[in-house]
């Protein structure tokens, strides 16, 4: 088996799905609760907590602990709205992730193009953002073309709004939400450094469990929950504490971020050399999303006159699991939103293939995936 | 090289495993296959966008796995209006209608088979559990062809074509006994006959095929049972092979046709009313949703269970009767309206076979201008439901029961 859907699911990390163990069936205790065992499992809690807050530089008091990234993203786009959003309460990007796109949707979003290496335009972004606006979303980078959005630059415009409304006594706050999911172990997720207000990441993309992810919420940003219960997560996400999600969690970021600058320059390699032997074999292939400005494990690409889902169904066959444009998108019927937005012809978009690398790629397995590869696209080119 | 290299087959492909199997068998006989993927009218369900991408993709897999290429035909504007409105519409006018039989009749072998042949295909192929036969060359087997090509142009016998893909033991082939006198009597007729496996046999939704269309029809399974479709399926590991069988009105999907409906028409509540005494024994939700012969669904409490014996729409009653053994339930003359025989009418003064339900035994009977006559009197259908006419394997036709 050659995995290279590394951008849809990771396998969790041996050391994580250790460490998460013994907190299924032995330290199972409900944190909440008042006996000895159940302090050494809040204990265990707190400290997963705090290794993730630390992780990615915050407090562990901005550090919300969800059931994913899609959870994490709604909390952001939603909690902050106001009860009366008007049109353009957010303001997000064409190539965003459905949850982005959808969440935002229910409460007036202004969505902004891009450009067809799927950047969007600072210039853009300022003129987009009115008095009513509350919350930019921007994805750090894409989950279908690996393209990486200038997050610092965009903080800096967001600064400047900001103080911009001061001066004329313009009450309404404005934050700045990025959705990190693809992120982790290949970019700095430090959140001081990117200048973020709240960031959503995914466990599961980041060779930890599913189901498990974290929002952070700096200090002052008013925001209201989804969930209502118990008041756990200081009342931001009631219900009780998922204790092995969150100590794989914190396992897992810690590790990805440990590796994420030799992992980001290895895969970057092994990528490159997939992406000239593609355009070698295939010249009329057009590589999708930013030449340089593009996650290190990513390869997305279309080929002329070529069913992509076809190419997918055969390389599995032969068992290589890859994607087409987007997996999501695939399922439905429907075109990729995220390739529509960058240009993409319809049949171009019909032959996009979506690769992505991870910690199990090995320069053997690209070896052994380039024949195989380059035979299905000739051979389903011609039944397509 | 096989004969049939040459020749173009257009295959419907649904994703499910007897398509898929018939595909690979059409492949296996060296023809030149093409698989078609028919998207016909679906509602988008709340958290169920697009019900037929997860079919498509299926079909998709097999096609990529016999190395031939899958087209999608888009029916949908078309099967809204000859399959869904002819539904809606029957079930207005208080009949219970067929829309499988006129989906086959309007859009399998129609406008997928005018599209196929369009496009440069001799030949359409479906999944269908039935058999096209000649009454010159009648085999036991396997993929049939018609004798009769109606460019005019004699085709080889399936022998010839080396179609013969599996023997049969005697005891699989359909009873014959009945039809010994048309065998003798016509002469290059193209006959739909039952399949091989007697339970999953779908000739009763085909009643309604033409014998042009016919004769461009392969139906590359008619001749194994469901068992082994699976099994030969497996054995070729196509992917489908151990998907589950569809069950019901595709387009109705999982709604169940009472919520369905309530999307389309307009309902009133109104009585149910003892058939036998005129007296009003509870309430309905809308005659429309009511049956004949049905039992379930009818909320009125204590005693012997009711059955809808007839509706009157206009006046929006049911009608019921906890007395099964009543006149109304039970019919020996059947009318049929909107008749159709695919080679010709039926003979008065022969004993023929009628099926009044998928999957239901035959049942002897004569045949007069529309009018059947059962040997012995039968659970009466709804009207709107089809009876199909049989001699012997020989599926002739049939008719609409009427009111």
């Amino acid at each position: 088996m050659i995995y290279l859907d590394y951008a849809a699911a990771t396998p969790v990390d041996k050391k994580v799905a250790r460490a998460m163990q013994p907190f299924f069936a032995e330290q199972f205790f409900n944190p909440s609760a008042s006996y000895g065992a159940a302090r050494e499992v809040r204990a265990a809690y707190a400290d997963a907590k705090h290794r993730l807050a630390q992780t990615i530089g915050a407090r562990p008091a901005e550090v919300v602990l969800t059931a994913g990234a899609t959870e994490s993203i709604n909390l952001a786009i939603l909690g902050t709205a106001t009860e009366n959003p008007s049109a353009n309460t957010v303001v997000t990007t064409a190539i965003e992730h459905a949850a982005v796109l959808r969440a935002a949707r229910t409460v007036g979003a202004e969505i902004l193009p891009v450009d067809e290496r799927g950047r969007i335009d600072p210039d853009e972004l300022y003129l987009a953002i009115s008095d009513d606006t509350r919350l930019i979303s921007v994805g750090y980078a894409n989950n279908e073309i690996g393209t990486v959005q200038n997050i610092r630059q965009i903080a800096e415009i967001i600064q400047e709004i900001r103080a911009e409304r001061a001066e004329r006594d313009v009450r309404n706050p404005l934050w700045l939400h990025t959705d990190a999911s693809q992120a982790a172990g290949l970019l700095d997720i430090n959140v001081a450094r990117l200048g973020v207000d709240l960031m959503s990441l995914n466990a599961g993309k980041c060779y930890g469990p599913k189901q498990v992810g974290l929002l952070y919420v700096r200090a002052g940003v008013e925001i209201r929950p989804l969930i209502h219960g118990g008041g756990q997560e200081m009342g931001l996400r009631s219900g009780t504490e998922n204790v092995a999600g969150a100590v794989g969690f914190a396992l897992a970021l810690e590790i990805a971020e440990k590796k994420r600058k030799s992992e980001a320059k290895r895969l970057a390699t092994l990528r490159d050399d997939l992406e000239k032997y593609i355009t070698r074999e295939f010249p009329e292939a057009i590589i999708n999303g930013d030449r340089k400005q593009r996650l290190a494990n990513f390869l997305n690409f279309s080929v002329p006159r070529l069913d992509a889902e076809r190419a997918v169904f055969a390389l599995d066959q032969r068992g290589v699991y890859l994607a087409t444009g987007s997996a999501c998108a695939a399922n439905k019927g429907t075109r990729s939103h995220v390739l529509t937005a960058i240009g993409l012809s319809p049949e171009l978009a019909d032959g996009s293939l979506r690769i992505s690398l991870g910690r199990g790629t090995t320069t053997a397995e690209i070896s052994q995936l380039k024949p195989i590869l380059k035979e299905v696209i000739k051979n389903e080119q011609k039944l397509s | 090289m096989s004969k049939n290299s040459a020749k173009k087959v257009y295959v419907g492909m649904s994703g499910g495993v007897d398509s898929s199997l018939s595909a690979a068998l059409l492949c296996e006989a060296g023809y030149d296959v093409t698989g078609v993927f028919m998207k016909n009218w679906t509602r988008d369900l709340p958290g169920m966008q697009c019900p037929w991408a997860e079919d498509l993709a299926d079909a998709k897999r097999v096609a990529v796995q016999l190395g031939i290429p899958l087209r999608v035909f888009d029916f949908q504007t078309e099967y809204k209006h000859l399959v869904v409105d002819y539904m809606i519409r029957e079930y207005r006018a208080g009949r219970t209608p067929n829309p499988d039989t006129m989906c086959n009749q309007e859009v399998k072998f129609g406008l997928f088979l005018r599209a196929a042949l369009a496009e440069g295909a001799e030949m359409i192929a479906t999944g269908h559990y039935a058999r096209v036969g000649n009454n010159s060359t009648r085999f036991p087997s396997d993929i049939q062809e018609s004798r009769h090509d109606f460019s005019g142009q004699p085709l080889e016998s399936p022998q010839e074509l080396g179609l013969r893909l599996k023997h049969h033991s005697a005891n699989q082939e359909p009873d014959r006994k009945n039809h010994s006198d048309s065998f003798e009597s016509s002469s290059n007729r193209t006959e739909l006959l039952r399949a091989v496996d007697a339970n999953k046999d779908q000739t009763y939704f085909l009643y309604r095929i033409t014998e042009a269309a016919l004769g461009r029809t392969l139906f590359p399974i008619g001749h194994l049972t469901k068992p082994e479709v699976r099994a030969e399926a497996e054995r070729r590991g196509l992917v489908t092979a151990g998907r589950r069988d569809s069950q019901g009105i595709c387009f109705v999907g999982s709604v169940g046709i009472r919520d369905f409906l309530s999307q389309f028409v307009e309902t009133a509540p109104g009585d149910i009313i003892e058939q036998e005494t005129g007296k009003t024994v509870g309430r309905h939700d809308g005659a429309i949703f009511y049956t004949f012969g049905q039992r379930h669904g009818l909320s009125i409490g204590g005693g012997l269970p009711y059955y809808v014996v007839s509706k009157n729409m206009a006046k929006n009653e049911v009608y019921v009767s906890t007395n099964l053994n009543s006149g109304d339930f039970w019919r020996e003359e059947l009318h049929l309206t909107d008749t159709h025989w695919i080679n010709a009418a039926p003979e008065p003064n022969k004993t023929y076979q009628a099926r009044l339900r998928h999957r239901a035994p035959l049942i002897d009977c004569s045949i007069e201008k529309n009018l059947v006559r059962l040997a012995q009197a039968e659970r009466a259908v709804a009207p709107g439901q089809s009876a199909a006419i049989y001699d012997g394997e020989i599926c002739l036709g049939g008719g609409v029961i009427a009111s």
